[in-house]
């Protein structure tokens, strides 16, 4: 039975390519998803990819993860520094989560700085670009394809 | 030509595996270098991997002896909420070296074994902001460590290409 990884990208990342692309480069986020989805069958993973602009349905797939799925990627956008809601929805989530940035928060602007993700998740990178999607789901692989040891082995 | 990846640890990671730390998890620096030279020498680069317990010795190897490399990753150790050290001169000094190397345009991953921001739930704010750090991973072990150099690889490709 192939493990499951929700993919869950925030608010305005639908924008990707079009928007300040010396900072987010010029990918789409469609070209993001094919990468993660051939990542995610390299690796016999099932892969959920979810983009949305709105906070709610982030929490509505965020709780359906709860069932469904045994790890979570998630580029909260903004809502990174502003959502208690998806601060709870992740920490009811048991598997392994990983809190993913393009570009690397405490670099921009001070109200970048806080994170109310990063407390409820395993681990964080930020700063590595969109190559960060395909580098996150090879260690999403490792941790869930073999056992738990071998994510520090 | 070669690239050169220079990883540096700071003050404490020698003894890394030595405590009960659950999250350490049975890691040593040996093993990190052992896995990290692995990779380089599968992708083709020449690695130099160093620590240091001596917080001096660990921001002149960022400030000087990062011109002689095309990529670094550090493991700071003291900026980190799982400082062993806590000197904010020490914490000061490490953020401007990692903007020297940063301004120099090579590509720059801080990276720290386990996730820095999870100490406390009330405050995420961490001790030390990444200043100039190109990328930052925290929480991943040993993995921590490979991403960065599949980064910066992935990063010398480009440049390659562009």
């Amino acid at each position: 039975m192939p493990k499951t990884v929700y993919i869950v990208n925030g608010p305005n990342l639908n924008l990707l390519g079009t928007r300040e692309p010396e900072i987010y480069g010029a990918s789409t986020l469609k070209e993001i998803e094919d990468r993660c989805r051939a990542t995610g069958t390299r690796h016999g993973l099932n892969v959920v990819f979810f983009q949305s602009n709105h906070e709610g349905a982030i929490i509505d797939r965020l709780q359906e993860a709860i069932d469904t799925a045994q790890g979570i990627v998630i580029n909260a956008a903004a809502y990174t520094h502003t959502s208690i809601a998806i601060h709870d929805a992740l920490r009811a989530f048991k598997g392994f989560k990983i809190e993913l940035h393009i570009s690397n928060p405490h670099l921009r602007e001070p109200f970048r700085h806080v994170s109310f993700i990063s407390p409820v998740v395993d681990a964080v990178v930020a700063g590595l670009g969109i190559y960060g999607y395909e580098l996150v789901l090879n260690v999403m692989a490792a941790e869930l394809n073999n056992d738990e040891s071998r994510r520090f082995a | 030509m070669t690239h050169k990846i220079l990883i540096l640890n700071g003050p404490g990671l020698a003894d890394l595996g030595d405590d009960d730390d659950d999250n350490d998890r049975g890691l040593t620096l040996e093993k990190v270098r052992t896995e990290c030279a692995g990779l380089c020498h599968s992708l083709g680069i020449e690695l130099d991997f160093r620590q240091t317990d001596d917080q001096d010795e660990m921001v002149r190897w960022m400030t000087q002896d990062s011109e002689g490399y095309d990529g670094v990753i550090i493991n700071p150790v003291g900026c980190s909420r799982a400082a062993t050290v806590s000197l904010p001169a020490y914490r000061s000094a490490i953020g401007t070296a990692i903007r020297t190397i940063a301004l120099l345009r090579k590509p720059v991953v801080e990276v720290h074994i386990n996730n820095i921001f999870s100490r406390s739930a009330e405050t995420t704010r961490p001790e030390h902001e990444p200043a100039g750090a190109m990328g930052l991973v925290c929480g991943l072990g040993v993995h921590g460590y490979l991403l960065g150099i599949r980064s910066i690889a992935h990063r010398f490709e480009s440049d390659a290409t562009h």
